[in-house]
């Protein structure tokens, strides 16, 4: 085993392994995707919960950066590994016996106030505790889980799984104190109290309010539920409900919004009786923000997607209940500084569409009467936070959504555990950096074969047992588990050829499935150090080196195995953190 | 006016053409006249050379072979310098390399390519896992699979009934099939049908004989199952209860626009690829044409399909004149109403082709 802190390989691991470099919380994907091809699923759930308190539950319903960036899915690949659904297999079938390991810091005597149970808060408590600090969690609900147990339906995320996880990654003496608001209302704990009391003070609130869409003869700003009951912001309506109140839809509903919460909207719509459920969307489908699978259960539910459209107004009877929706055509735009696409209303093109009930779930935005102090904040609103995590109060550190606006739940928990880490290093100076471990694998860990197994489809709830507590997703049994974790190229393998001993036969260019092993005459090397382009040459006169271009290697191992000297090497590629 | 003009300097321009149907048809044909040096590829999923699908209720009267049912010959093709790529399905479109990737990974390069991929018919998806016990009809093959598995007078439920269905369905009841109509919102898709028009054609189907169950009263269709022993081959489930038996069962839900090889490419799309009406998508290099693309409608002022064989050909035209530098606009030539024929039945414009 080597370790390595050259640039050069630091670097091969974040353009090389593009599922980990695409999660916020820097998952070890082919790490544990090899666990549960050798069967370790218990070892799998460990590999992710280094990363990741939350694996049943992001195994659920992470929104999956990783899937779009894998190699698996470039252009001839075929279709992305379903990396998600395999860590979830990891969960669900580990031992029931299984023990989680943590390592643990001595006591460090400091005193931590979490605000905001979500995500964030509940993985920053997490690696804090682990650290040796004292954290206290305060939590205006209930309970504990911010949007994921009262956004999220119960249908993709099941409450008895969150509670297990939930209590896992407090177990370790995190005060949680729910029901207990932060702000500066009758009852609630005031901040400046929280940052007078406790070393540090980490914000966690997230995005408690609804973005408003403003309609005619609505007064801007008003809240329309207040102009017609059948009326209603999307995140109370799911929020309600998961606090235990009984919601009522309408014959037909119409959801307006393209993110998790209008689909969810719209599933729990149909689930509560509405019978002809559309969602209206400023766009089109192609750029709806979540993954096809969800858009596909959602459709075969019933629901109906309309795109290029915005909501101006409503149309009411003199009772003030809804008789349609007015909205005006779009097309297309440019694209929109978050990257999303923009949509042009077309003048003149408005029309009405009949509907009993309308769910509004553009957005979220955060919230922040609750601070009795000036904070800094930035253009859209969100606090404004330093490289070392602080907001312009001293002590002041946020994470999560109520820093980058509303994002997703491995966004929260990646960003949430490197704040973490920041205010460790603040508290008690300790300081990390990433290295990158090497070992020696033997021989190639795939067989070619592997490469035309074709992506397992999600075992589903059948349609008519679909309510709305009922988990539409069964996860993947251990054979389908068995065979996705096959498909993955395990991109952490290293190929190289030892150009000192080569002999320039070319039998790895011939058995190469694909234009992996180059001529070259040079590598650039970037501004970090890293290697950048290879520069090919067909002139042997100019041949520097026999090279593998591992963005093209899919890691079969078919050159390996060619090669008459063996100056062909494998090695398995992991980034670790260590203090300094 | 001819764009590309040849000359030793200048390499052939590479038109590509995705899809070998009427649009995509017309398009080579016009490529080919306007652009005569041009390299012209079409590439097509389907096995067979462009036939006309129109016909494919025919199988069921007299067998026809399907170089009968064919529009153009091998020769037309080599004559007029046409490649044609069959049984290959195109996965993805880079338009930053100006390349087409094939199912087989290969890619094509193109200076212009036009989009003809048509549409597939629609299966709701809440009905996607019982597909392997539906029938479609999109090609020679799945209607001569239906014609097999259908017996002497057998029973043919149709789910929904868009007027490809209700075409084959006036067919079988001349050879004395029984037709069960479910219907859904989709009858009589692509013609846009206010209630009392429905009602009205209902009862026209009726009185030819077909069986036409609510579809909408029955609460929807739940389940397609294999019927049991001594009963037909299927069993239609109903949300509300109840159910109906056939010997074949095939969706005819309308249409949806085949672009999923087209989604990251950069173009358009909402449903369909989004196109001005002179058949242009948002990117300079590519077109579209046919059941594909939705066209903004300035009346209107919204982007709406036109389907129809003179529709679809006339677009395929346009495609030709402006890949080449011409600057036509599409304007609709056929615009369908339901109508009765002279007994009586249903008769519908979107029958008709030349
Ligand atoms: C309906 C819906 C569906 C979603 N679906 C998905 C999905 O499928 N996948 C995905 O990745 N993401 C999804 N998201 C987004 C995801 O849930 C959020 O990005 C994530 O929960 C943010 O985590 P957080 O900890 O920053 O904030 P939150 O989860 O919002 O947690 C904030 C916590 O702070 C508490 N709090 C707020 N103010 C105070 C106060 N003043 N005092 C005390 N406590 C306070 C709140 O009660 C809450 O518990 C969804 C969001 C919604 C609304
Ligand atoms: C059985 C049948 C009967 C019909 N009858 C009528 C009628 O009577 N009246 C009427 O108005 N309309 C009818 N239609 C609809 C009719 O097909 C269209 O309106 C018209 O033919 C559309 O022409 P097109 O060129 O746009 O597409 P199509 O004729 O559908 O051709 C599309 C071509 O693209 C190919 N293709 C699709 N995706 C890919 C891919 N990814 N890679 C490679 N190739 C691909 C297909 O194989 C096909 O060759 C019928 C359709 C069917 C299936
Ligand atoms: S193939 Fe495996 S290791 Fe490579 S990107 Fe995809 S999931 Fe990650
Ligand atoms: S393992 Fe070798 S032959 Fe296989 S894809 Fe990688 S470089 Fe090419
Ligand atoms: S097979 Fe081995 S010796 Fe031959 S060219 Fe490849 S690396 Fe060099």
């Amino acid at each position: 085993m080597q370790f390595s802190d050259d640039p050069r390989d630091i670097g091969w691991v974040r353009t090389n392994v593009p599922c980990q470099n695409a999660c916020p919380a820097g998952t070890n994907v082919p790490a544990y995707i090899r666990s549960i091809a050798e069967g370790l699923h218990g070892q799998a759930y460990e590999i992710n919960r280094e990363s990741n308190v939350l694996p049943s539950v992001l195994g659920r319903i992470c929104s999956r950066p990783c899937e779009s960036a894998c190699r698996h899915g470039w252009p001839g690949n075929g279709e992305p590994v379903g990396i998600c659904s395999l860590k979830r297999s990891a969960a669900d079938l580990k031992d029931s016996g299984h023990r989680i390991t943590e390592r643990l810091f001595a006591p460090t005597g400091k005193r931590i106030a979490v605000v905001g149970a979500g995500p964030a808060g509940i993985a920053a408590a997490h690696d804090l505790s682990l650290l040796g600090h004292d954290v206290v969690i305060f939590e205006k609900e209930e309970k504990p889980g911010g949007m994921l147990r009262y956004g999220i339906p119960e249908f993709r995320l099941p409450r008895p799984l969150l509670d297990i996880e939930l209590h896992n990654a407090l177990r370790l003496g995190v005060q949680l104190r729910t029901g207990t608001p932060v702000g500066v209302g009758k009852g609630a704990v005031r901040v400046s109290t929280l940052l007078a009391d406790f070393d540090a003070v980490l914000l966690g609130t997230g995005c408690m309010a609804p973005s408003r869409l403003d309609l005619r003869g609505i007064p801007p700003g008003q809240d329309p539920s207040r102009v017609s009951q059948d009326v209603e912001y999307g995140l109370h309506f799911l929020m309600d409900l998961h606090r235990g109140q009984n919601k009522r839809v309408g014959r037909r509903v119409a959801v307006v919004g393209a993110g998790f919460t209008a689909l969810d909207c719209a599933r729990v719509a149909r689930r509560l009786g509405g019978m002809e459920v559309t969602i209206h969307l400023r766009t089109s489908e192609e750029y709806i923000p979540v993954t096809h699978e969800e858009l596909f259960e959602t459709k075969r539910e019933g629901i109906r997607i309309k795109g290029l459209r915005t909501p101006v107004g409503l149309q009411l009877d003199d009772n003030g209940r809804l008789l349609g929706v007015e909205f005006v055509q779009n097309r297309l735009g440019g694209w929109r500084d978050n990257g999303r696409r923009l949509a042009v209303p077309i003048e003149g093109s408005e029309f009405i569409e009949t509907c009993d009930t309308l769910i509004i779930a553009i957005g979220q935005v955060t919230v922040n009467d609750f601070l009795d102090m000036r904070v800094e904040l930035d253009r859209w609103g969100n606090v404004r936070i330093a490289e070392n995590g602080m907001t312009s109060v001293s002590g002041l550190f946020a994470a999560g959504d109520f820093v980058h606006g509303a994002s997703t739940a491995i966004q929260a928990i990646g960003h949430a555990r490197k704040i973490a880490d920041k205010i460790d290093t603040w508290l008690v100076g300790r300081k990390r950096r990433q290295v990158v471990q090497m070992e020696p694998v033997a021989a190639p860990l795939r067989d070619h074969a592997f490469d035309f197994i074709q992506r397992q489809a999600m075992p589903t709830t059948p349609l008519p047992e679909r309510q709305l507590t009922r988990e539409v997703e069964c996860g993947l049994t251990r054979d389908l588990a068995s065979e996705e974790a096959k498909r993955c190229y395990l991109c952490d393998l290293r190929y190289q050829i030892n150009v000192d001993r080569c002999i320039y036969c070319r039998a790895c260019i011939e058995v190469a499935p694909r234009n992996c092993i180059k001529l070259i005459s040079d590598v650039e090397i970037q501004k970090d150090g890293s290697y950048g382009q290879l520069l090919e040459t067909k002139e042997w006169s100019r041949v520097a080196a026999i090279w593998i271009d591992n963005n093209e290697c899919i890691r079969c191992g078919a050159c390996f195995k060619v090669c008459p000297v063996a100056c062909i090497s494998i090695t398995r590629n992991k980034l670790i953190t260590v203090d300094v | 006016m001819t764009a590309h003009h040849a000359s030793p300097s200048v390499p052939p321009h590479r038109y590509v053409i995705i899809g070998n149907g009427v649009a995509g048809n017309q398009a080579a044909e016009g490529l080919r006249s306007r652009d005569p040096e041009g390299l012209v590829t079409i590439i097509t999923n389907n096995r067979l050379l462009f036939y006309n699908r129109y016909l494919l209720p025919l199988l069921f009267r007299s067998h026809k072979d399907w170089r009968e049912l064919q529009s153009h010959s091998a020769d037309y093709y080599q004559k007029h310098r046409i490649r044609v790529i069959r049984d290959v399905r195109v996965t993805a479109v880079d338009a930053g390399r100006r390349q087409v990737m094939l199912a087989h990974k290969e890619p094509i390069t193109y200076d212009t390519l036009l989009v003809a991929t048509g549409g597939r018919s629609y299966l709701p998806e809440e009905l996607a896992d019982s597909r392997h016990l539906l029938n479609s009809f999109g090609t020679y093959e799945q209607a001569m699979a239906v014609k097999k598995a259908l017996p002497d007078r057998g029973t043919v439920v149709m789910l929904g009934g868009d007027m490809i269905g209700l075409d084959l369905a006036r067919t079988l009841l001349s050879i004395d099939c029984r037709v069960v109509l479910v219907t859904h919102e989709t009858t009589f898709w692509p013609h846009q049908v206010t209630p009392e028009v429905r009602m009205e054609f209902l009862n026209v189907l009726r009185d030819m004989g077909m069986d036409v169950i609510d579809g909408d009263a029955a609460g929807g269709v739940t389940a397609i199952e294999p019927g049991t022993a001594g009963l037909p081959a299927r069993r239609v489930v109903f949300r509300q209860g109840g159910d109906v038996y056939g010997d074949v069962v095939m969706p005819f839900y309308g249409l949806v626009p085949s672009v999923e090889f087209m989604m990251g490419s950069g173009t358009d799309i909402e449903r369909g690829i989004l196109v001005g009406t002179n058949l242009r998508t948002n990117d300079n290099h590519i077109f579209a044409a046919g059941d594909v693309c939705q066209i903004w409608s300035e009346q209107e002022h919204a982007y709406r399909f036109y389907y129809g064989y003179q529709n679809v050909r006339a677009m395929g035209a346009v495609a030709a004149s402006n890949m080449t530098g011409g600057n036509e606009h599409f304007a609709i030539t056929q615009n369908g109403s339901l109508r009765r024929d002279g007994h009586g039945h249903i008769d519908s414009s979107f029958w008709a082709y030349d």
